[in-house]
């Protein structure tokens, strides 16, 4: 590091007495102070303060690959329903060993498309990484042990039409296939009308003699219920559009509808069980792609898979009927983590899907741990209390958003009222609330909340498990055999095999391989100082360990016949690898 | 075997002449050509829809004439389980039959005959080395220990059959039947009964973890990988549902299909000689796992139509489903009217209650050569044990000698066409129109769905995979005066009847249509 300082500034310095325009450049950057915690000089510069479009994520993601080449490697591992790639970065230090031999953190965002910051806040990972290793020497610890797979939008589609096609804060949601949502048998046949063209979908209200509202007299923009015994001025006529098949319903048949996260391999269910789920697990081919991805990557071990809203770290089980799937031994990591992260991001909870949310089947989370028996959270990104720093409900009532618009917005997150000639109801007036606001965080409180996220995926995958070889000693047993015993210790709190993994042999077991000596028996050692020993026959010199513990060990021993120069290693799928040799 | 070819001979040549002369099942290419001969007749579409990692073709002939997708359709399915050889020749004498001799159902409804779902297991039927086979081709580690397919069957005997290995074994688990001592059956500790051998399938332990033919050299089985109750994890399921190329691509396909009201699962499970049961708390669970009320009754009125045209007599037909099936699948997640039958069974012979000693009994009447005799063999594993190779040959328990397949056939194609004339039957019946004067009109109709089934099952309500009933008013908003242009009806029950009527402004004629594609459709032109 001391180095390349030194190299830069004779450098600059060489280049500063060719041309005054470096030394100008030069002079700039000494009037740039390093802010704590923020990469200083990145070689990819993003603002933090925007939304981008699908291509535009992998712009940058591929910017990063390019100026990072030994840290950050860009592929994609499918296509889109619409034929977009689904884009994926590998981000560890590849001078260290392959991605595929150390413990992995997958994190997504945007499965829902209208939520969208998962997108920046996955990329903030990646760009937060790569940008800050050569400086911190606990990233390059981290990238030393550990592999991320980072793929910012699983649903790049439905992300393009949330921006460039008129929306609410909540559609599509859904991916761009467009189903019958009415039953009448013809497919999306009556959509959203962006009546007013400004991109938004909003609200329509009509004046009526017979309304029930007013607008607020201190604050127009507001509807307010007039009391049972007033006369009111409006009728509220619901979201801006028009009838468009007749069928006396508005924007009752649009793009959808189906759940992208019903559509999961984990006690999956159908439609009429579990709203928004397709055919079968794994019809959407965004999901197909990352299911396919983690079955080859057999090291992932932690997985965040980012939404919003409402500030929350969700864990599974995503339904009520799955409460056995999650038990004791894992809920004890499950909680550390979780409440860590309650510590590092203010306004977040930590919660349980099925009974603090919603019971819902099919979920990203619950195939990723009861399938395949990975540390998942997803973090509902965006919370009200980061308006005022003050608890309030959940999502924000609409009060809490006039005042954050009038006081930190200025404005800018309201469509105001408007007359407009609507061609069944007459005229009528057309407004409200964008759809970037709200959901999604404005634009002075994304780079924070993005960073406190991204620390709290760091330390979760900081502890995915991480294997050593130690205190290996031996004992002569005359007759030329001696016995080896060896300690493989996990200083992290995740285990190898997480409890459902155990339950159903999902990964295969970790093997323990002693080479170099000659082996007459082996052993995994249940108890030394009552010297109990499980005895493999089949084998022996490559011991099946079922598991090896967070924070703890397992002992292994060999009886040998021979052998001086012996090595030690450990091979694990979700724990990598690690050797010791005498 | 021998005596069945020579049998089947004969007879096949009596039965089936004017079809085809065919001693046993067919193979797989003969199954081909004559699907394509079927393809070639002007009712029938044949299309491969995918091929499965064993390169086999995964067939579906679609039957109709006219507007075929109008017209509501029934689904018939073999090869569901690939050692069930019968049912992929059941579903393919059924298009036989329906095209040469029976096409005036045509006018009235379509057939979709997927004709075999498990073709890399099916064959297995003509290999070699013969075993009921369930799997298809992918590679698969059944035991979950990180090896693909190291601990299948081993032919110990030579005799190119998978059969069964009895070890003499005082702490085994099993004893000779009393009601026939070729027979295991498991000892009764409870009755202080001791065993006398332990029972595998024939096989070594090839991969040496000291459990017998646990890791099988084939893949996931078709029948037992689909959603509803997927056994995840377990061996031929696998670690997700519907997660092979032959099971998705016939899904993708039906879910396009959307005049389909019913389907004939050829298998081993049967809901026809007795409909499923229903419990009234596992059909109000969320996840449902009982038929639900109504529409038991349809399958028990089905039943009794399929009791009253197939003479053979249930006996010990008490498979109703298993984990992640088919049949059950096009019920509970894909809410059609779902029957399955495996076809054929042994009856009830000389009162014996245990399956294999009572098929013995009635296979040896009949002088089948059925069984291969205990024989002692020398293996590897057991070096100091009395190992003996034997059993009841595979396949014979559920498939019969083909010379018996014709009358099943033609007794099951009687039953499949008695349900397309149950379909559902959408008409219009007594219209009316009234002057109101200055130019009014009222129109008043019903509708009446003239079927002993209603137009969706109690499940197929539920389901957004069937579509509404849509009654379309052929006219433009502004002659509405009242009356909705588009109504949609979730289901009308069998013999039901709905009213609409509207006021209409105006001249001329109008039409009326009202259906869904599974139910089809009613016109009715109105004069004003």
């Amino acid at each position: 590091m001391k180095n390349l300082k030194t190299r830069k500034l004779i450098v600059a310095l060489a280049l500063g007495v060719l041309s005054f325009g470096s030394f100008e450049a030069n002079a700039q950057q000494e009037n740039y102070f390093r802010a704590i915690g923020t990469p200083h000089k990145p070689k990819v510069e993003i603002a933090w303060n925007r939304y981008y479009s699908s291509e535009v994520l992998w712009d940058w993601m591929k910017k990063i690959a390019a100026a990072h080449p030994d840290l950050a490697k860009i592929e994609s591992i499918g296509k889109s329903y619409e034929g977009r790639d689904i884009m994926t970065l590998t981000i560890t230090d590849f001078s260290t060993g392959k991605d595929t031999d150390k413990p992995a953190m997958w994190i997504d965002g945007n499965i829902h498309s209208n939520e969208v910051q998962g997108g920046e806040f996955s990329l903030y990972v990646a760009w937060y990484l790569t940008e800050m290793h050569a400086d911190n020497e606990f990233v390059k610890e981290l990238l030393r042990d550990k592999t991320f797979y980072i793929t910012p939008t699983i649903n790049p589609d439905a992300r393009n039409n949330f921006f460039k096609e008129p929306n609410t804060a909540n559609t599509p949601r859904s991916g761009m296939i467009v189903l019958d949502n009415d039953g009448d048998g013809q497919n999306g046949e009556d959509r959203m009308d962006d009546l007013d063209g400004d991109g938004h979908i909003t609200m329509m209200i009509r004046k009526s003699p017979t309304g029930r509202f007013i607008k607020d007299p201190l604050d127009p923009r507001r509807l307010m219920a007039v009391g049972p015994d007033q006369v009111g001025e409006y009728e509220m006529l619901g979201q801006e559009g028009t009838d468009n098949d007749g069928d006396g319903e508005v924007n009752d048949d649009g793009i959808g509808y189906y759940d992208p996260n019903r559509d999961w391999g984990w006690n999956w269910q159908p439609d009429y069980i579990q709203r928004g789920a397709l055919k079968y697990p794994f019809t959407l081919p965004e999901n197909r792609s990352v299911m396919e991805f983690v079955m080859k990557h057999p090291n992932i071990a932690g997985a965040q898979s980012f939404h919003n809203s409402g500030g929350m770290i969700l864990r599974g089980p995503g339904a009520e009927e799955d409460v056995n799937t999650y038990n004791q031994n894992d809920i004890r990591i499950y909680d550390a983590i979780g409440k860590k992260g309650e510590e590092m991001i203010p306004g977040y909870r930590y919660l349980t899907v099925y009974k603090d949310l919603y019971s819902v089947f099919g979920g990203e989370l619950d195939w990723f741990y009861g399938n395949r028996g990975v540390f998942t959270y997803s973090n509902e990104l965006m919370v009200s209390y980061l308006y005022f720093h003050q608890e309030s409900s959940g999502r924000g009532g609409q009060d809490e958003q006039m005042k954050v618009d009038q006081l930190l917005t200025l404005g800018d997150a309201f469509v105001n009222w408007k007359e407009f000639s609507h061609p069944q109801f007459g005229s009528v007036e057309i407004g409200g609330f964008k759809k970037t606001f709200g959901r999604a965080h404005p634009g002075f409180l994304l780079e924070q909340d993005a960073h406190r996220n991204a620390a709290f995926t760091i330390y979760h995958a900081y502890h995915t498990p991480k294997l050593s070889v130690m205190d290996v000693k031996e004992e002569d047993l005359g007759g030329g055999l001696k016995a080896i015993t060896a300690t493989v210790f996990n200083e992290r709190m995740m285990p190898t095999h997480a409890s459902q993994d155990l339950k159903y042999k999902i990964e295969r077991p970790d093997y323990v391989t002693i080479s170099g000596a000659k082996v007459v028996a082996g052993f995994v050692v249940e108890d030394e100082d009552m010297k109990k020993f499980k005895e493999q026959k089949a084998s022996p010199d490559r011991l099946a360990v079922e598991n090896v513990p967070g924070m703890s060990a397992v002992k292994v021993k060999w009886i040998v016949s021979s052998g001086s120069n012996y090595s030690i290693t450990v091979d694990s799928a979700k724990g990598g690898k690690a050797s010791w040799k005498k | 075997m021998k005596k069945f070819l020579l049998t089947g001979l004969m007879l096949g040549s009596l039965i089936c002449s004017n079809v085809f002369a065919q001693s046993d099942y067919p193979t797989l290419s003969q199954v081909t050509q004559r699907l394509q001969k079927l393809g070639g007749n002007a009712s029938v579409e044949l299309k491969s829809l995918t091929k499965t990692d064993g390169g086999k073709d995964i067939y579906v002939l679609k039957i109709g004439t006219g507007a075929k997708d109008e017209k509501p359709a029934i689904a018939i399915v073999g090869g569901v389980e690939g050692f069930h050889v019968l049912s992929v020749e059941l579903a393919l004498q059924f298009a036989e039959k329906l095209v040469t001799e029976n096409d005036s159902a045509l006018e009235k409804t379509t057939f979709y005959i997927f004709p075999n779902l498990s073709p890399d297991a099916y064959e297995q039927y003509h290999a070699a080395l013969k075993y009921e086979r369930r799997g298809n081709a992918v590679p698969m580690d059944h035991d979950r220990d990180g090896k693909a397919g190291e601990s299948g069957y081993s032919d110990l005997n030579g005799d190119g059959l998978i059969t069964w290995m009895r070890v003499e074994d005082s702490m085994g688990e099993w004893m000779l039947s009393k009601e026939d001592d070729r027979v295991l059956v498991k000892a009764d500790r409870s009755k202080g009964e001791a065993g006398k051998y332990s029972l595998y399938k024939e096989s070594k332990d090839d991969d040496k973890d000291g459990k017998f033919a646990e890791d099988l050299q084939e893949g996931i089985a078709f029948n037992k990988s689909l959603t509803y109750k997927f056994p995840v994890f377990e061996p031929l399921a696998g670690d997700i549902a519907v997660s092979q190329k032959e099971s998705r691509a016939l899904l993708d396909y039906l879910f396009e299909q959307w005049n389909i009201f019913a389907f004939v699962t050829f298998s081993p499970s049967n809901n026809l000689s007795s409909p499923l049961k229903y419990n009234a708390g596992d059909a109000k669970k969320r996840v449902v796992t009982s038929i639900l009320e109504k529409d038991q009754a349809i399958n028990a009125m089905v039943s009794g139509i399929y009791n009253e045209t197939i003479t053979q007599k249930a006996f010990q037909q008490t498979n109703q489903g298993t984990d992640g099936d088919f049949f059950q699948w096009a019920y509970f997640h894909f809410a059609r009217l779902s029957f399955s039958t495996p076809g054929y069974w042994t009856p009830e012979f000389k009162e014996k209650t245990n399956a294999e000693a009572n098929y013995l009994a009635w296979a040896d009447s009949l002088g089948w050569d059925s069984f291969v005799p205990w024989t002692e063999v020398k293996h590897p594993d057991f070096p100091n044990q009395k190992v003996e190779v034997g059993g009841i040959k595979p396949f014979l328990m559920v498939n019969p000698p083909f010379e018996k397949v014709g009358e099943i056939a033609a007794e099951h194609t009687a039953f499949i066409l008695k349900m397309a004339e149950m379909q559902p039957k959408l008409e219009f019946h007594n219209l009316k129109t009234e002057a109101l004067g200055n130019g009014l009109t009222r129109v008043t109709v019903d509708l009446f769905n003239n079927s002993p089934l209603p137009t969706h099952s109690e499940m197929g309500a539920r389901s957004r995979w069937l579509r509404k009933i849509k009654i379309d008013l052929d006219a433009s908003a502004d002659k509405i005066v009242s009356g909705d242009k588009i109504k949609l009806m979730d289901s009308m029950g069998a013999f039901e009847k709905a009213t609409f009527s509207w006021i209409i402004r105006g001249t001329g004629s109008i039409t009326l249509k009202a259906g869904a594609s599974h139910t089809g459709f009613a016109t009715e032109t109105v004069k004003l």
